[in-house]
């Protein structure tokens, strides 16, 4: 009993962790304009919309943030095998982790924009000096998040598997919580707010995204203060879920018929968030968009 | 049933940039064996050079492969690359001395029967996939076993998974210590797949250069290097490892530097906090 009420503690630890990383996660790759937005950020001045938003593809985000969280694992493990302290090993792990993760935002974006000099979009040294620290400070929160859930994960609850090997599995699901979850938000919304709500982006407007803000010109800053409210808290709560709901499903049903107690909860959780989904994407296509509007006009 | 979008205009061929990383990676993972003959662990940042020429070619390989639309996306070249990779590498590391050149056949058979099987089953059809799969999964053995000499001084299957770890003064030797069993290798194969396909999907575009681009996977290769000799802290001697640290910094600040220095030559304009430029005929 002692051990599920220890195992149950842990669980609410490593959900809040997640809650965390998910919403720096997205916060993150948003001010980057990294994974689905990136492709109108990158067409827009080939268009003719020169902008200053920050344009910094590394990867999509599951391979990227598996890396990062791979990285800082990797080396907070072979901290602690120089029996360094595991806290001062996670930070130390995370900040290397971190130096990686903004030298390849300068690179992207200086690759990305010297690329387009036939459309005579201008490299902005400010925007690579202001967007990538912001990036890199988001990044570490979501990272040391990550690696500090995987080292509960492994050290507390007694996973097998070695460090690394878990930040990147977590690694890769934060991103995926991060890129299918906030990104379209960004995408969708914030990029064509002079679009129809709910229209989709028609191919007439492929490129004109959204660059001149209440007064002056919009930068990704702007595009990170937008979508924190409601895009980063909604990845946020997506990858606390998983974890949360994975941990917890092993903890208490792991005992039943030998781990396959786990298994079936699992399959039923599936289920059950399959009927939710559906009924939310039905009554929000109801409420909202021009959906049911052009079926009845056709 | 895919179209060219981009040709490779002028700069070194493919042919002479595969020729030559093939030759210097080999040489480089060879040169790891003065840490056998002299019996230490100093010469362990061959295989960080090694794994830097191999991802040299590997992405110029990428550049050639992608410039017809695959349709998957710049980066799944480089995970296929690895993902096909690590089996030879593993596979190649039981073969002592031999282990480079049985790891390069091995990654030669996986890549082609790969290349054969998107090109053929999968009905993709693009005339440089089967080679490129090759060249890849060559690359991503490779550059993996330049990883492993790194971290850990050599590339032998016992070497890769046992260590010792020191406990109140005694020296155990346990599996959980080791490139492979503390899951390192899920580290370098992160690295080296991300390092690999970064340089292209950063500098495609109408502007894409040559030079500019290899430069790039250069800097990409040193940065990996300094993270990794960071880990082989744990694993070699803190002087060996500060040996592949240095080597790393000093080749990390020099390609970036050019790296930015190029990238100022190729762009529209270099601005610091201007406004959108006026465009003609907007």
């Amino acid at each position: 009993m002692e051990q599920i009420v220890f195992g149950i503690g842990i669980t609410a630890l490593t959900g809040a962790l997640a809650t965390i990383a998910g919403s720096a996660e997205d916060t993150e790759s948003n001010i980057g304009s990294q994974g689905d937005p990136n492709s109108q950020v990158q067409l827009a001045p080939q268009m003719g919309f020169v902008h200053r938003i920050f344009n910094k593809a590394i990867a999509g985000e599951p391979p990227a943030y598996g890396l990062w969280c791979a990285l800082g694992a990797g080396l907070a493990w072979a901290f602690m095998a120089m029996q360094i302290n595991a806290v001062l090993a996670i930070v130390l792990g995370c900040v290397l982790a971190v130096l990686v993760q903004g030298v390849y935002a300068t690179t992207a974006y200086l690759g990305r924009t010297a690329s387009l000099a036939k459309f005579g979009q201008p490299v902005y040294v400010d925007i690579l000096k202001s967007m990538t620290s912001v990036t890199m400070a988001h990044a570490f929160i979501a990272i040391f998040c990550t690696v500090t859930l995987c080292h509960l994960i492994n050290g507390a609850l007694g996973h097998p598997f070695p460090l690394p090997l878990l930040g990147l599995i977590w690694g890769i699901a934060l991103g995926a919580a991060g890129s299918a979850t906030g990104n379209p938000y960004y995408g969708k919304e914030r990029q064509y707010q002079n679009q129809k709500f709910g229209a989709g982006v028609p191919i007439s407007a492929s490129g004109n995204i959204v660059r001149y803000a209440e007064a002056g010109e919009r930068n990704s800053l702007d595009n990170g203060w937008f979508t924190a409210k409601i895009g980063g808290s909604a990845s946020g709560v997506c990858f606390g879920l998983i974890v949360f709901l994975e941990i917890w499903r092993t903890i208490l049903f792991e005992k039943i018929s030998a781990g396959w107690g786990a298994i079936i909860v699992g399959i039923l959780m599936i289920l059950i968030f399959t009927v939710i989904d559906r009924y939310i994407e039905v009554w929000a296509r109801k409420n909202y968009g021009p959906y049911t509007e052009a079926k009845v006009a056709s | 049933m895919s179209v060219k979008i981009e040709v490779i205009e002028g700069g070194i061929p493919h042919q002479k940039i595969m020729i030559g990383g093939l030759v210097s990676t080999l040489v480089c993972l060879y040169l790891t064996y003065l840490n056998v003959l002299t019996n230490t662990e100093m010469f362990a940042f061959f295989g960080g050079l090694a794994m830097i020429t191999a991802l040299i070619w590997g992405s110029h390989t990428i550049k050639v492969l992608c410039s017809y639309g695959i349709g998957t996306g710049v980066p799944s070249a480089g995970m296929i690359a690895f993902g096909s990779g690590v089996i030879a590498m593993l596979l190649a590391t039981k073969f002592g001395m031999a282990a480079p050149i049985v790891a390069l056949v091995l990654a030669a058979v996986i890549g082609f029967i790969l290349g054969y099987i998107s090109n053929n089953i999968l009905n993709m059809k693009i005339p440089a996939m089967v080679q490129a799969l090759t060249e890849m999964a060559v690359v991503g053995a490779l550059s993996l076993m330049g990883f492993a000499a790194l971290i850990t001084g050599g590339f032998t299957f016992a070497g890769l998974t046992t260590g010792e770890v020191s406990m109140l003064g005694m020296t155990v030797s346990s599996n959980q210590i080791s490139f492979i069993g503390g899951g390192l290798i899920a580290v370098a194969f992160l690295l080296g797949a991300i390092a690999i396909q970064h340089p292209f999907n950063a500098c495609l575009g109408p502007g894409w250069k040559q030079d500019r681009m290899l430069m790039l996977t250069a800097e990409c290769g040193f940065l990996s290097m300094i993270v990794a000799a960071f880990m082989s802290f744990a694993l070699i001697s803190a002087g060996s490892a500060i040996i592949s640290l240095i080597i790393a910094i000093l080749g990390w600040a020099y390609t970036y530097n050019q790296y930015i220095c190029l990238s100022k030559r190729d762009a529209a304009a270099w601005l610091d906090a201007k406004p959108i430029p006026d465009m003609e005929g907007l």
